[in-house]
């Protein structure tokens, strides 16, 4: 092979190596591999990520990081093919009666047909927005499934917990009302 | 010609089957071709909830005469790309489908000349001009000197 020839493809190669290494390295600082439910698992409060999605009802877009600074959230993330997810959000449902004014109540339609999803809702009588999640990456995010998976964020857009079991819900509400 | 024929037989006998398949296509091959969302397998090796909800939509464009590439827009709509278990064959996705051709094609390359570039090297070395008679008797007697 010619000189030229060989530098320009030994270029190439150096070139390759360097590129592949930088993406491993842009890849490990980005992606700590942690959801909010792993980083409350061990103990941190980390802020909630934003999104910005549609709403299932076709009513414009839902902006979390716009709600930070003035309303705690409630985040219910659900699927219609969910089974224990109508518990779930008829409980949400009864408790957004008690603290709507205070806290805004958000579902997170997840890896499901939206329109199977409005059925869903209407049929379970869940009026709170929700918004479409059809790929799954806000959920991924948040700590990936199973769901239902719900998450209470303080008004400062902290992420105070995540609800583990029933009897904790109106101390969650409590606290994050309070916020 | 006898091959060509063979080839061109082939092609009339895929090309309605493809046709046909697009225009009507089964739930079966759907199955195989659509991820389910939750657990990383083609809908036919699931029955999960979800795989059940994806399936029962696509039977339901099925019926209501949705060509495959409707229904699986619908699903790419809803779930992303990543609902199809093949990337699709345009915009960035074309990467998957060529890479491994262009990588082949690559590899062929590097073959060739690496096997062209060794067979070079093994040619016997080319025979010089012929020697000067003179020189050559006088080589002929140092040889005859040096055995006798």
């Amino acid at each position: 092979m010619a000189k030229p020839a060989r530098l320009a493809a030994q270029g190439l190669a150096v070139a390759l190596v360097a590129g592949l290494l930088a993406l491993l390295v842009w890849r490990v600082v980005n992606d700590n591999g942690k959801g909010v439910a792993q980083k409350l698992d061990d103990g941190e409060h980390p802020t909630a990520p934003a999104f910005d999605l549609s709403r299932l009802d076709g009513r414009g877009h839902i902006d979390l990081a716009s709600l930070r600074g003035r309303k705690p959230i409630v985040l219910d993330f659900w699927a219609s093919w969910c089974v224990p997810c109508i518990q779930e959000s008829k409980r949400l449902e009864a408790a957004r009666k008690e603290y709507g004014d205070q806290i805004a109540f958000i579902g997170v339609d997840t890896k499901d047909f939206s329109g199977d999803a409005r059925q869903w809702q209407k049929k379970h009588g869940i009026t709170y927005p929700s918004v479409h999640d059809g790929n799954g990456s806000v959920l991924s995010d948040w700590g990936g499934l199973p769901i239902p998976r719900i998450f209470f964020v303080a008004r400062s857009g902290k992420v105070v917990g995540q609800l583990v079991v029933e009897e904790d819900l109106p101390r969650y509400l409590r606290q994050i009302a309070a916020s | 010609m006898k091959r060509l024929f063979l080839l061109v037989l082939t092609a009339l006998i895929l090309v309605p089957v493809a046709r046909a398949s697009e225009q009507h296509p089964s739930l079966t091959e759907l199955e195989g071709e659509v991820m389910c969302p939750v657990c990383e397998t083609t809908l036919d090796q699931s029955s999960s909830p979800a795989a059940q909800q994806i399936k029962r939509v696509i039977a339901n464009r099925i019926a209501a005469g949705d060509t495959k590439t409707q229904i699986k827009d619908r699903l790419v709509a809803e779930y992303g790309n990543a609902i199809l278990a093949a990337p699709p064959r345009k915009g960035f996705g074309l990467v998957a489908w060529w890479l491994p051709v262009i990588g082949i094609l690559a590899a062929a390359v590097a073959v060739g000349v690496g096997a062209w570039r060794w067979a070079r090297a093994r040619e016997p070395a080319p025979v010089g001009p012929p020697l000067d008679p003179a020189l050559e008797r006088r080589l002929d007697d140092e040889l005859r000197r040096f055995e006798g």
